[in-house]
Protein backbone atom coordinates (compact mmCIF):
# COMPACT_ATOMS: atom_id res chain seq x y z
CA UNK A 1 0.00 0.00 0.00
CA UNK A 2 1.07 3.47 -1.04
CA UNK A 3 1.87 5.00 2.30
CA UNK A 4 0.40 8.09 1.56
CA UNK A 5 -2.59 6.87 0.73
CA UNK A 6 -5.38 8.17 2.90
CA UNK A 7 -6.45 4.70 4.91
CA UNK A 8 -9.61 3.99 3.69
CA UNK A 9 -8.85 5.13 0.01
CA UNK A 10 -9.63 2.18 -2.14
CA UNK A 11 -11.49 0.16 0.45
CA UNK A 12 -14.46 -1.49 0.43
CA UNK A 13 -14.99 -1.47 3.61
CA UNK A 14 -18.12 -0.92 5.42
CA UNK A 15 -19.74 0.37 8.47
CA UNK A 16 -22.87 0.76 10.30
CA UNK A 17 -24.20 2.10 13.06
CA UNK A 18 -28.18 1.73 14.23
CA UNK A 19 -29.72 4.23 16.38
CA UNK A 20 -32.27 2.78 19.10
CA UNK A 21 -34.00 6.07 20.08
CA UNK A 22 -35.27 8.31 17.67
CA UNK A 23 -33.06 11.36 16.52
CA UNK A 24 -33.82 15.23 15.86
CA UNK A 25 -33.53 15.66 12.03
CA UNK A 26 -31.54 18.86 11.52
CA UNK A 27 -28.91 17.63 14.16
CA UNK A 28 -28.51 14.31 11.94
CA UNK A 29 -28.38 16.33 8.84
CA UNK A 30 -25.74 18.12 10.62
CA UNK A 31 -24.23 14.47 12.05
CA UNK A 32 -24.74 13.45 8.22
CA UNK A 33 -22.77 16.66 6.35
CA UNK A 34 -19.56 16.07 9.59
CA UNK A 35 -19.51 12.33 8.54
CA UNK A 36 -19.60 13.70 4.73
CA UNK A 37 -16.72 15.32 4.88
CA UNK A 38 -14.57 12.56 6.68
CA UNK A 39 -15.88 10.13 3.57
CA UNK A 40 -14.38 13.04 1.30
CA UNK A 41 -10.83 12.94 3.13
CA UNK A 42 -11.07 9.00 3.13
CA UNK A 43 -10.77 9.71 7.03
CA UNK A 44 -13.76 6.94 7.53
CA UNK A 45 -15.01 4.56 4.86
CA UNK A 46 -18.20 4.16 3.32
CA UNK A 47 -20.54 4.33 6.69
CA UNK A 48 -24.15 3.74 6.39
CA UNK A 49 -26.67 5.09 9.40
CA UNK A 50 -30.01 3.57 10.11
CA UNK A 51 -32.42 4.94 12.34
CA UNK A 52 -35.91 6.75 13.28
CA UNK A 53 -36.52 9.93 13.56
CA UNK A 54 -38.96 12.43 15.19
CA UNK A 55 -41.90 12.92 13.58
CA UNK A 56 -41.01 15.72 10.98
CA UNK A 57 -42.21 16.94 7.53
CA UNK A 58 -39.12 18.04 5.02
CA UNK A 59 -38.63 19.90 1.96
CA UNK A 60 -36.39 19.07 -0.57
CA UNK A 61 -33.72 22.08 -1.63
CA UNK A 62 -35.45 23.35 -3.62
CA UNK A 63 -38.88 22.75 -1.16
CA UNK A 64 -42.23 23.65 -2.94
CA UNK A 65 -44.18 24.10 0.14
CA UNK A 66 -47.41 24.14 -2.00
CA UNK A 67 -47.35 20.28 -0.91
CA UNK A 68 -47.82 21.36 2.32
CA UNK A 69 -51.74 21.16 3.08
CA UNK A 70 -51.56 22.34 6.29
CA UNK A 71 -49.91 25.37 7.70
CA UNK A 72 -46.81 24.67 9.28
CA UNK A 73 -47.84 26.39 12.57
CA UNK A 74 -50.55 23.81 12.86
CA UNK A 75 -48.03 20.99 12.15
CA UNK A 76 -45.89 22.62 15.07
CA UNK A 77 -48.45 22.65 17.44
CA UNK A 78 -49.37 18.94 17.21
CA UNK A 79 -45.85 18.30 17.29
CA UNK A 80 -44.83 17.88 14.03
CA UNK A 81 -41.61 19.90 13.10
CA UNK A 82 -41.48 21.24 9.34
CA UNK A 83 -37.61 21.88 7.90
CA UNK A 84 -36.06 22.65 4.58
CA UNK A 85 -33.40 19.75 3.79
CA UNK A 86 -30.45 19.46 1.52
CA UNK A 87 -31.61 16.10 -0.08
CA UNK A 88 -33.03 16.11 -3.36
CA UNK A 89 -36.27 15.54 -4.31
CA UNK A 90 -39.89 16.75 -2.80
CA UNK A 91 -41.88 16.79 0.37
CA UNK A 92 -42.13 13.53 2.68
CA UNK A 93 -42.69 12.94 6.47
CA UNK A 94 -40.93 11.12 8.83
CA UNK A 95 -41.59 9.67 12.18
CA UNK A 96 -41.14 6.64 14.55
CA UNK A 97 -41.85 3.42 13.68
CA UNK A 98 -39.82 3.96 9.87
CA UNK A 99 -36.62 2.63 8.90
CA UNK A 100 -34.24 5.71 7.65
CA UNK A 101 -30.67 4.85 5.78
CA UNK A 102 -28.64 7.02 5.11
CA UNK A 103 -25.70 6.08 3.27
CA UNK A 104 -22.86 8.16 2.92
CA UNK A 105 -20.71 6.59 0.32
CA UNK A 106 -18.59 6.64 -2.43
CA UNK A 107 -20.85 5.85 -5.37
CA UNK A 108 -18.07 5.26 -7.59
CA UNK A 109 -16.77 2.11 -5.97
CA UNK A 110 -20.22 0.64 -5.63
CA UNK A 111 -21.09 -2.19 -8.02
CA UNK A 112 -24.24 -1.27 -9.45
CA UNK A 113 -22.24 0.10 -13.08
CA UNK A 114 -23.99 1.98 -15.21
CA UNK A 115 -27.52 1.43 -13.57
CA UNK A 116 -26.66 3.80 -11.10
CA UNK A 117 -27.14 4.94 -7.46
CA UNK A 118 -30.89 5.55 -7.46
CA UNK A 119 -31.65 2.00 -8.92
CA UNK A 120 -29.47 0.56 -6.31
CA UNK A 121 -31.94 2.10 -4.11
CA UNK A 122 -34.74 1.21 -5.52
CA UNK A 123 -33.48 -2.62 -5.99
CA UNK A 124 -32.93 -2.23 -1.83
CA UNK A 125 -36.17 -1.26 -0.43
CA UNK A 126 -38.22 -3.24 -3.06
CA UNK A 127 -35.88 -6.30 -1.31
CA UNK A 128 -36.39 -5.78 2.16
CA UNK A 129 -40.52 -5.79 1.22
CA UNK A 130 -39.99 -9.05 -0.64
CA UNK A 131 -38.21 -10.54 2.19
CA UNK A 132 -41.28 -9.84 4.23
CA UNK A 133 -43.21 -11.51 1.19
CA UNK A 134 -44.99 -7.85 0.75
CA UNK A 135 -45.03 -8.07 -3.15
CA UNK A 136 -42.98 -4.62 -4.29
CA UNK A 137 -42.12 -2.79 -7.81
CA UNK A 138 -41.12 -0.29 -9.13
CA UNK A 139 -43.44 2.65 -11.00
CA UNK A 140 -42.22 4.32 -14.11
CA UNK A 141 -41.17 8.08 -13.36
CA UNK A 142 -42.30 7.64 -9.94
CA UNK A 143 -38.94 6.62 -7.58
CA UNK A 144 -39.09 4.09 -4.83
CA UNK A 145 -40.57 1.14 -3.57
CA UNK A 146 -44.54 0.03 -4.20
CA UNK A 147 -46.72 -2.21 -3.44
CA UNK A 148 -50.16 -2.89 -3.81
CA UNK A 149 -51.62 -0.56 -1.63
CA UNK A 150 -49.02 2.48 -1.73
CA UNK A 151 -45.70 3.57 -1.25
CA UNK A 152 -43.76 1.87 1.16
CA UNK A 153 -40.05 3.16 0.21
CA UNK A 154 -39.21 6.55 -0.37
CA UNK A 155 -35.62 8.24 -1.73
CA UNK A 156 -34.30 11.59 -1.43
CA UNK A 157 -30.65 11.74 -1.78
CA UNK A 158 -27.45 14.17 -2.03
CA UNK A 159 -23.88 14.09 -3.56
CA UNK A 160 -21.37 16.02 -3.32
CA UNK A 161 -17.86 14.91 -4.85
CA UNK A 162 -19.57 11.73 -5.77
CA UNK A 163 -20.66 10.97 -2.12
CA UNK A 164 -23.80 10.41 -1.38
CA UNK A 165 -25.75 11.29 1.93
CA UNK A 166 -29.23 11.49 2.51
CA UNK A 167 -30.91 8.69 1.22
CA UNK A 168 -34.33 6.54 1.65
CA UNK A 169 -37.19 5.64 3.95
CA UNK A 170 -38.98 2.16 4.67
CA UNK A 171 -42.43 2.49 6.52
CA UNK A 172 -42.58 -0.45 8.61
CA UNK A 173 -44.91 0.52 11.39
CA UNK A 174 -45.24 4.13 11.12
CA UNK A 175 -48.80 6.10 11.96
CA UNK A 176 -49.38 6.86 8.13
CA UNK A 177 -51.41 9.46 9.20
CA UNK A 178 -48.49 11.66 9.35
CA UNK A 179 -48.36 12.08 5.70
CA UNK A 180 -52.31 13.57 5.96
CA UNK A 181 -51.00 17.15 5.62
CA UNK A 182 -48.68 16.94 2.63
CA UNK A 183 -48.79 15.66 -0.87
CA UNK A 184 -46.08 13.08 -0.29
CA UNK A 185 -43.14 12.98 -2.85
CA UNK A 186 -45.35 16.07 -4.84
CA UNK A 187 -47.15 12.80 -6.48
CA UNK A 188 -51.31 13.79 -6.21
CA UNK A 189 -53.94 10.68 -5.50
CA UNK A 190 -51.01 8.47 -4.06
CA UNK A 191 -51.29 6.69 -1.33
CA UNK A 192 -48.50 5.66 0.53
CA UNK A 193 -48.06 2.08 2.99
CA UNK A 194 -46.45 0.32 5.17
CA UNK A 195 -44.96 -3.29 6.29
CA UNK A 196 -47.76 -3.24 9.20
CA UNK A 197 -50.47 -2.40 6.91
CA UNK A 198 -49.76 -5.44 5.23
CA UNK A 199 -48.53 -7.74 7.59
CA UNK A 200 -50.46 -6.77 10.79
CA UNK A 201 -49.85 -8.39 13.77
CA UNK A 202 -46.55 -10.13 11.87
CA UNK A 203 -44.82 -6.85 11.62
CA UNK A 204 -41.44 -7.17 12.38
CA UNK A 205 -39.55 -4.33 14.55
CA UNK A 206 -37.77 -1.38 12.85
CA UNK A 207 -34.31 -2.95 14.33
CA UNK A 208 -35.58 -6.16 12.75
CA UNK A 209 -35.71 -4.45 9.43
CA UNK A 210 -32.14 -2.48 9.92
CA UNK A 211 -30.46 -5.70 10.11
CA UNK A 212 -32.56 -7.17 6.65
CA UNK A 213 -31.76 -3.97 5.17
CA UNK A 214 -27.77 -4.35 5.79
CA UNK A 215 -27.78 -7.73 4.53
CA UNK A 216 -29.75 -7.45 1.43
CA UNK A 217 -27.29 -4.11 0.87
CA UNK A 218 -24.38 -6.36 1.44
CA UNK A 219 -25.51 -9.09 -1.26
CA UNK A 220 -26.82 -6.25 -3.59
CA UNK A 221 -23.01 -4.58 -3.26
CA UNK A 222 -21.15 -7.49 -2.68
CA UNK A 223 -19.41 -6.53 0.03
CA UNK A 224 -19.13 -7.22 4.35
CA UNK A 225 -20.78 -4.34 6.77
CA UNK A 226 -18.60 -4.09 9.96
CA UNK A 227 -22.12 -3.25 12.48
CA UNK A 228 -21.64 -0.81 15.23
CA UNK A 229 -23.82 0.55 18.31
CA UNK A 230 -23.33 4.34 18.72
CA UNK A 231 -21.60 4.01 21.80
CA UNK A 232 -19.07 1.14 20.36
CA UNK A 233 -17.93 3.03 17.10
CA UNK A 234 -14.33 3.22 15.83
CA UNK A 235 -12.41 5.99 17.12
CA UNK A 236 -12.89 7.69 13.83
CA UNK A 237 -16.73 7.83 13.91
CA UNK A 238 -16.53 8.38 17.60
CA UNK A 239 -14.97 11.93 17.37
CA UNK A 240 -18.03 12.74 14.87
CA UNK A 241 -20.95 11.60 16.31
CA UNK B 1 -21.03 2.60 -21.43
CA UNK B 2 -20.93 5.54 -23.43
CA UNK B 3 -17.31 7.42 -23.48
CA UNK B 4 -16.73 9.51 -26.50
CA UNK B 5 -13.13 9.09 -27.58
CA UNK B 6 -12.68 12.72 -28.87
CA UNK B 7 -13.51 14.41 -25.57
CA UNK B 8 -11.80 14.75 -21.92
CA UNK B 9 -12.13 13.99 -18.78
CA UNK B 10 -12.64 14.12 -15.07
CA UNK B 11 -12.74 11.96 -11.79
CA UNK B 12 -15.81 13.91 -11.27
CA UNK B 13 -17.55 12.65 -13.83
CA UNK B 14 -17.52 16.12 -16.59
CA UNK B 15 -16.68 15.75 -19.87
CA UNK B 16 -14.92 18.37 -21.52
CA UNK B 17 -14.57 19.67 -25.52
CA UNK B 18 -11.55 21.69 -25.95
CA UNK B 19 -11.90 24.28 -28.74
CA UNK B 20 -8.62 26.45 -28.92
CA UNK B 21 -8.70 28.62 -25.39
CA UNK B 22 -12.70 27.42 -24.39
CA UNK B 23 -13.94 24.25 -22.96
CA UNK B 24 -17.17 23.13 -23.46
CA UNK B 25 -18.55 21.38 -19.93
CA UNK B 26 -21.55 18.81 -19.28
CA UNK B 27 -21.75 15.41 -17.20
CA UNK B 28 -21.18 12.11 -18.34
CA UNK B 29 -23.85 9.56 -19.18
CA UNK B 30 -22.31 7.58 -16.08
CA UNK B 31 -23.75 10.71 -13.95
CA UNK B 32 -26.78 11.08 -15.30
CA UNK B 33 -27.66 7.87 -14.71
CA UNK B 34 -26.59 8.07 -10.75
CA UNK B 35 -29.45 10.81 -10.32
CA UNK B 36 -32.16 9.52 -12.88
CA UNK B 37 -34.57 11.90 -14.80
CA UNK B 38 -33.22 15.66 -14.21
CA UNK B 39 -35.56 18.37 -13.26
CA UNK B 40 -33.43 21.24 -12.43
CA UNK B 41 -30.27 22.84 -13.47
CA UNK B 42 -28.71 25.78 -11.35
CA UNK B 43 -26.01 27.14 -14.00
CA UNK B 44 -23.89 29.93 -13.22
CA UNK B 45 -23.39 32.72 -14.57
CA UNK B 46 -21.59 34.48 -17.76
CA UNK B 47 -18.42 36.48 -17.01
CA UNK B 48 -17.73 34.20 -13.46
CA UNK B 49 -14.38 33.23 -13.08
CA UNK B 50 -13.68 29.93 -11.53
CA UNK B 51 -11.32 28.27 -10.53
CA UNK B 52 -10.70 24.52 -11.27
CA UNK B 53 -12.37 21.74 -8.39
CA UNK B 54 -14.74 24.87 -7.93
CA UNK B 55 -19.06 23.33 -7.14
CA UNK B 56 -19.99 25.63 -10.19
CA UNK B 57 -23.43 24.41 -11.11
CA UNK B 58 -26.43 21.83 -9.88
CA UNK B 59 -28.14 19.23 -11.36
CA UNK B 60 -31.33 17.95 -9.32
CA UNK B 61 -33.45 15.09 -10.51
CA UNK B 62 -36.33 14.61 -9.13
CA UNK B 63 -34.97 12.32 -6.51
CA UNK B 64 -31.01 13.75 -6.00
CA UNK B 65 -29.00 16.56 -6.33
CA UNK B 66 -25.48 16.62 -7.44
CA UNK B 67 -22.96 19.51 -7.77
CA UNK B 68 -20.71 20.02 -11.26
CA UNK B 69 -17.28 21.00 -10.82
CA UNK B 70 -14.98 23.28 -12.72
CA UNK B 71 -13.30 21.11 -14.33
CA UNK B 72 -10.42 24.25 -15.49
CA UNK B 73 -9.72 27.45 -14.43
CA UNK B 74 -10.97 30.41 -16.45
CA UNK B 75 -14.12 32.46 -16.61
CA UNK B 76 -17.56 31.54 -17.72
CA UNK B 77 -18.12 32.11 -21.55
CA UNK B 78 -21.35 30.68 -22.02
CA UNK B 79 -24.30 28.45 -20.60
CA UNK B 80 -26.40 26.48 -21.93
CA UNK B 81 -29.85 28.21 -21.25
CA UNK B 82 -32.05 25.26 -22.80
CA UNK B 83 -31.78 23.39 -19.66
CA UNK B 84 -33.99 26.08 -18.09
CA UNK B 85 -36.76 24.96 -19.68
CA UNK B 86 -35.22 21.53 -20.99
CA UNK B 87 -33.42 19.66 -18.28
CA UNK B 88 -34.31 16.44 -19.41
CA UNK B 89 -31.88 17.27 -22.83
CA UNK B 90 -28.63 16.05 -20.20
CA UNK B 91 -30.23 12.65 -19.91
CA UNK B 92 -31.48 12.27 -23.23
CA UNK B 93 -27.98 13.71 -25.08
CA UNK B 94 -25.53 14.24 -22.38
CA UNK B 95 -22.40 14.35 -24.58
CA UNK B 96 -24.25 16.86 -26.97
CA UNK B 97 -27.13 19.47 -26.89
CA UNK B 98 -26.92 18.51 -22.54
CA UNK B 99 -23.78 20.51 -22.57
CA UNK B 100 -23.81 22.85 -19.39
CA UNK B 101 -21.36 25.65 -19.69
CA UNK B 102 -18.17 26.88 -21.56
CA UNK B 103 -14.96 28.70 -20.05
CA UNK B 104 -12.15 30.59 -21.21
CA UNK B 105 -9.03 28.89 -19.95
CA UNK B 106 -7.20 30.92 -17.62
CA UNK B 107 -4.12 28.37 -17.87
CA UNK B 108 -4.08 26.07 -20.48
CA UNK B 109 -1.42 24.02 -18.53
CA UNK B 110 -4.33 22.64 -16.36
CA UNK B 111 -5.64 20.49 -19.76
CA UNK B 112 -2.94 17.99 -18.95
CA UNK B 113 -4.33 16.89 -15.48
CA UNK B 114 -7.75 15.80 -17.65
CA UNK B 115 -8.49 12.55 -17.96
CA UNK B 116 -8.02 10.56 -21.66
CA UNK B 117 -11.54 8.59 -23.08
CA UNK B 118 -9.52 5.29 -21.77
CA UNK B 119 -8.45 6.40 -18.47
CA UNK B 120 -11.80 7.65 -17.51
CA UNK B 121 -13.28 4.12 -18.43
CA UNK B 122 -10.89 2.58 -16.45
CA UNK B 123 -11.97 4.49 -13.23
CA UNK B 124 -15.40 4.22 -13.76
CA UNK B 125 -17.23 1.45 -12.02
CA UNK B 126 -17.40 -1.49 -14.68
CA UNK B 127 -21.15 -3.33 -13.29
CA UNK B 128 -22.63 -3.04 -16.55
Amino acid sequence: MNPTQPPFANARQTWAVCFDDPLPYLETQALQERLLAARIADVIPDTLLLLEHRPVVTLGRRGRDHYLLQDQETLRCAGVDVVTSTRGGDVTFHGPGQCVVYPIVSVNDLATGSAGYLSMLEDWAIATLNAYNVHAFRRDGMAGAWTDKGKAAAIGFRLKRWVSYHGMSLNVDLDLSGFDPIVGCGLEGEKVSSLKQHLGKDCPTVADVQETMLSIFEALNQREIDRFSPDQVPNELGALL
Amino acid sequence: MNVPENLKYTKSHEWILVDDNQVTVGITDFAQEQLGDLTFVELPAVGDSVNASDEIAVVESVKAASDVYAPVSGSIAAVNEELESSPELINSDAFGAGWIFKIDLGDPAELGTLLGAAEYQALAPSGD
